[in-house]
């Protein structure tokens, strides 16, 4: 299943008493917002595929194994000035 | 069909264990008691590590201290693979002459899913510490 919510927490300076913001974000909205384009795109997409001689729904298959596998991809980088967060549901 | 040997080809479907550990697996469920060969499974499940983690400290006094903290799933590395496999013939033997040209001799067409899991089963038993410049502290490991 594809990722449906995203946390971004950033932080002035790396200092634990600093306030950190958490922003959300809801994925799915970004999913279901896309999807028009995503349909637009498709007769493109596998007119396209055939030209590059690389199969249109293997490359589906793959791109979608590969958004499945963003969840619980983790990034967090702390600096002195700033920290930030980056955590996929 | 036993529920061992699907859950044994559930694991292998998704890319948990490699053909050779599903063949294994398969093995001691046929050859041992079903007990056995459901112990011998959940460890496997339970050892099988999930995540690449790469952990970077920086302790610098000037510019304070950088930590990096980077928790990447495996099937990432796995799907990112056979996105490599994508990439048409023509377009892989330019990118392999740039790579020997930059003194890099990898051939991305022998760069398979089967040929991750190895290096995965091999990454699980490993850790790899960089301390290279000064205050610089690098460690790659799976869990």
């Amino acid at each position: 299943m594809i990722p449906l919510a995203a946390v971004v927490a950033v932080r002035a300076g790396w200092r634990s008493s600093n306030r950190r913001f958490w922003i959300p974000v809801p994925l799915f909205l970004v999913w279901l917002l896309a999807l028009p384009f995503v349909v637009l795109a498709l007769p493109i997409f596998v007119i396209a595929c055939p030209a590059s001689r690389v199969d249109p729904f293997r490359a589906l298959q793959v791109l979608w194994q590969l958004l499945c596998a963003l969840r619980k991809t983790h990034v967090s980088v702390e600096h002195r000035e700033a920290s930030i967060l980056v955590h996929i549901f | 069909m036993s529920d061992n040997r699907r859950q044994v080809l559930d694991m292998l479907a998704a890319g948990q264990i490699t053909v050779a550990e599903a063949d294994r697996l398969i093995g001691a469920i046929e050859d041992g008691p079903p007990a056995a060969a459901a112990t011998a499974l959940a460890e496997r499940r339970a050892a099988a590590p999930r995540y690449l983690r790469v952990i970077a400290n920086v302790a610098d006094e000037d510019e304070g201290p950088i930590k990096v903290n980077v928790r990447v799933p495996l099937q990432l590395l796995r799907a990112g693979v056979r996105l490599a496999s994508l990439i048409p013939p023509q377009a892989q033997d330019e990118i392999n002459t740039a790579l020997r040209q930059h003194g890099v001799g990898l051939d991305l067409s022998q760069i398979k899913p089967e040929n991750l899991d190895e290096l995965i089963d091999h990454l699980g038993d490993l850790t790899v510490d960089v301390d290279g410049e000064p205050n610089l502290k690098v460690q790659v490991f799976c869990e």
